[in-house]
């Protein structure tokens, strides 16, 4: 008796101070905390088929798409989920709240200090972990990978957790067609109220968002293991014998199903196509008067002019040379001109293209943080300028010892003083000239190591490494390197994240022998789960990536080759197909209206090669 | 003994909710004055917001066809009266407000004006139907019986941690009375014996931007098989703009 009086007390006395009980846990560093642990589902008395059947084809009331946004989904074919890279895909975080699905939550704490390191989150339908940090680290650099799950920082703003979210690969924010781009950000809250959270999200997408969308949904806590965790998916052929440079999509126009939800939901058409007016109360009244004719125009791009992209290069631009460690012995360096994937051990480094040149002073020291070995090899992607600037000094910085003291140096008294260059001839015709005229390209830069197969090999420290010639791609010497126990390929010009592929018309490229390229990528490129890790991707320029991004970029020129097509057999002129903004869906994320590459040059390129007889661009297999 | 166990059972009920009610303006242990719920209140809740109309849109700006109930767990006999709908038999009987009502007025596209009417009273008011919210945050003898019914308002803050203020907290407001209406403006119904239980949160971007969170279950044993669960979002305006006062319409 005394003894429960006591502690009836003490359990007064503690709340009186203010230390809390159940429901929520001890004050910590990273702040009051509120106890999400434990399973959850989420409700769908809200949006009811719309979250479980991913919304009908031209069912956008409601999101601020812009016209990129609109005219993507628009476009997009249901069928495009038959494509092997579409078929596994992982949820991004706008997305997997809304889909239908359980959640566990956990806390990883010090076990020392018992600070909340982070929140952790496991989704049902698509095997994902997510982790919120909550010790305040920064966020990566642009150039680091995104993921499904982004990279997500978490405070607490009262009893709300808010969490905010970068580094989020491109994905949908409906399963209809809805676009997300990889710039999008996400904010979000989580308020508990009983067994009942309250989940609100802000998702940011300067590419595809004419504002940001906010949205809410519930989830209540399940009182039991929901026992079902896993994901059963493997890509497979689904359309036996289509040739993997079709992509299905719809022309501008040409959606046969457009009015499928509106004309069953009875909502007018130009309600139906969304848009940041569409989320407003007065809203109401336009559509109360909203004819047929109103939506009409909104189902084409407007008239205008094209639009440059609206994402950052990942490349800082400070005239420094940033490392990034990508997969095994490869490391990224960012930050002059064309990336320089380096793969490091025992034997020496090896380089994969060596950047414009400005820098490579600072590319030397770079590498030098990174290993003590000689630079022993560049191999050129490519015989542009950003790929090939530094051959000449990072050739001067090295040396290969597989050379010295061999037979050539009996032949050559240089042997081996400074790094060998490899490339495809092609690259070391375009740089040098015949004997007695005047080269493009000092000679020091030249490749000194020429192949002309498809296929050159090496066993470069502890790892095959392959570089795969592809033929009338960007250029007509354009290679990739792939890396095999690293598990890396670094594409050079065949595949960035930052512009419309380089296609160099008269230097022998073409869109049929880019696509067939990006296709020979993904031909050698396997995932570890739900199109996301595996083998990890170095582009050209721009961030790190892996085969999702590759996929999604086949997709994009393939589309467009199309639409090009289109107007070419209805005997459309050059400037006609120019004017037609075929391209406005993915303007805002790979667009330039100024500077070397334009989206002006891409769509002339690709006119040109489709007015060209296709070249041989015979796939690996 | 029975005080002790009187303190055991309240502060056993409090960790469990893992909230307190904030105090009501009465004598405090000292004999000071708590504060009022106004001077209480963890966040400022009052002026103009506006709906942003993301979620059930197809339910909330266009008037779904008749018997499109979808996501609201109805029982048969809520079905059968949804499936009578008919607006023209509303507008003749005067009752144009049926969708109006504290259990869907949220929902409807519109803005709110929230303010203080007293220390102890919050108010809401809405263009959209000119309808007119009160939150008690003291003990009333409402009568209720119109379409925003009794609503019991309270703050439930978290207590503060060590000796900190306490953090800032929801509103909870438990709305009961009410006359019966619609859940959605085509004739999806809720009863007189609906009680609605509403958690207010505001939350604020790091843009600056501030949104007014409604959390809402809707327990109506006349006509739901389970609780209805919806939140619903605002945004903070800085001031009247868009504010347009307009009858209740049954179309």
């Amino acid at each position: 008796m005394r003894t429960s009086a006591h502690g009836a007390a003490i359990l007064a006395g503690l709340l009186a101070l203010g230390v809390p009980l159940l429901g929520q846990n001890a004050g910590t560093p990273s702040g009051p905390g509120l106890d999400l642990a434990g399973y959850w589902v989420n409700v769908f008395h809200q949006d009811a088929g719309l979250a479980t059947g991913g919304g009908m084809i031209g069912d956008y009331g409601g999101i601020p798409l812009n016209e990129a946004g609109r005219i993507y989904a628009l476009s997009w074919d249901a069928s495009r989920m038959t494509v092997r890279q579409q078929q596994c895909p992982g949820y991004v975080v706008p997305y997997f709240y809304f889909a239908p699905q359980s959640f566990r939550f956990w806390e990883e704490r010090d076990p020392y200090t018992q600070t909340l390191i982070a929140i952790k989150m496991y989704t049902q339908t698509t095997e994902q972990t997510r982790t919120i940090w909550m010790d305040g680290r920064p966020h990566p650099p642009a150039y680091a990978s995104h993921s499904w799950s982004g990279f997500a920082t978490g405070a607490w703003q009262g009893h709300i957790l808010t969490v905010h979210t970068t580094h989020l690969k491109r994905a949908w924010l409906r399963v209809n067609g809805v676009p997300q781009s990889d710039a999008a950000t996400v904010d979000e809250y989580f308020t508990r109220h009983g067994d009942r959270i309250t989940y609100v999200s802000v998702v940011t997408d300067p590419v595809y968002l004419a504002e940001p969308w906010i949205r809410t949904v519930d989830f209540v806590r399940a009182p039991r293991d929901p026992a079902s965790w896993l994901y059963a998916c493997d890509d497979a052929e689904q359309i036996v014998g289509r040739p993997d440079d079709v992509i299905p999509s719809h022309l501008f126009g040409q959606n046969p199903y457009l009015r499928e939800y509106s004309e069953m939901r009875k909502v007018p058409l130009l309600g139906a196509l969304g848009g940041p007016e569409s989320t407003r109360p007065e809203y109401v009244a336009t559509l109360a008067a909203a004819t047929e004719a109103d939506a009409l125009p909104r189902l084409r791009p407007a008239a205008g002019p094209l639009r440059a992209s609206v994402v950052p290069d990942p490349d800082p631009g400070d005239r420094q040379i940033h490392v990034w460690p990508v997969q095994g012995n490869v490391y990224m360096l960012v930050g002059d001109g064309g990336n320089i994937a380096v793969q490091i051990g025992e034997q020496g480094v090896l380089l994969v293209d060596s950047g414009a040149g400005r820098l490579s002073d600072k590319v030397v020291a770079a590498i030098r943080t990174l290993s003590p070995k000689p630079i022993q090899f560049i191999i050129n992607t490519s015989f542009h300028p950003d790929h090939t600037g530094g051959n000449a000094p990072l050739r001067a910085a090295g040396a290969d010892p597989s050379v010295i003291g061999s037979f050539f140096s009996t032949q050559f008294a240089d042997a081996g003083r400074g790094a060998t260059i490899i490339a495809q001839l092609n690259v070391l015709n375009r740089m040098s000239a015949p004997a007695g005229r005047p080269a493009p390209t000092p000679a020091e830069g030249w490749p000194s190591d020429t192949f002309v197969q498809g296929r050159r090999r090496k066993y470069h420290n502890g790892e095959a490494v392959e570089i795969w010639h592809r033929p009338h791609a960007s250029t007509d010497g354009d290679s990739f390197v792939q890396f095999r126990r690293s598990d890396v390929i670094a594409t050079g010009d065949l595949f960035t994240t930052t512009q419309y592929p380089l296609i160099d018309v008269k230097n022998g490229g073409s869109v049929h022998g880019l696509i067939q390229a990006l296709n020979d990528i993904l031909d050698r490129t396997v995932y570890k789960a739900q199109e996301e890790g595996g083998t990890i991707i170095v582009p050209g320029r721009g961030r790190v990536t892996d085969e999702w991004e590759v996929a999604e970029y086949r997709d994009m020129i393939a589309i467009i080759r199309d639409r090009v097509q289109a107007m070419i057999t209805a005997n459309a002129t050059l400037d006609q197909i120019k004017a037609a903004r075929l391209t406005v869906d993915y303007d805002t994320r790979f667009g330039a209206t100024s500077g070397p590459w334009t989206t002006d040059m891409f769509v002339e390129a690709v006119y040109t090669s489709l007015m060209q007889p296709p070249p041989a661009t015979a796939g690996l297999r | 003994m029975q005080r002790l166990t009187g303190v055991l059972l309240l502060t056993m009920s409090v960790g469990l909710s893992g909230a307190m009610p904030a105090a009501q303006g009465r004598v405090g242990g000292r004999g000071q004055l708590r504060p009022t719920p106004k001077a209480a209140a963890p966040f400022d809740l009052t002026g103009y917001w506006t709906a942003v109309v993301t979620r059930d849109w197809r339910f909330r700006m266009v008037v779904p066809p008749k018997g499109d109930y979808a996501g609201v767990p109805l029982n048969p006999a809520a079905r059968a009266v949804a499936d009578s709908w008919d607006p023209a038999r509303d507008e003749a009987a005067g009752e144009q407000c049926r969708s109006y009502g504290a259990a869907n007025i949220m929902r409807v596209p519109g803005r709110l004006h929230i303010t203080w009417q007293d220390d102890q009273t919050l108010k809401i008011d809405t263009d959209a139907g000119t309808q007119t919210r009160v939150f008690s945050f003291a003990a009333t003898s409402a009568a209720g019986g119109g379409w925003q019914g009794t609503s019991a308002a309270q703050w439930e803050v978290l207590p503060g941690v060590r000796g900190q203020p306490p953090l800032t907290g929801s509103l909870k407001v438990v709305t009961t009375r009410l006359k019966p209406g619609y859940l959605r403006k085509n004739g999806v119904p809720y009863s007189a014996k609906t009680t609605l239980t509403e958690y207010f949160d505001r939350v604020t971007q790091p843009n600056g931007d501030t949104h007014l969170i409604v959390t809402t279950t809707i327990d109506d044993p006349e006509y739901l098989t389970q609780p209805y669960l919806y939140s619903t979002n605002f945004k903070l305006q800085a001031d009247a703009t868009g504010w347009a006062p307009r009858p209740c319409s049954a179309r």
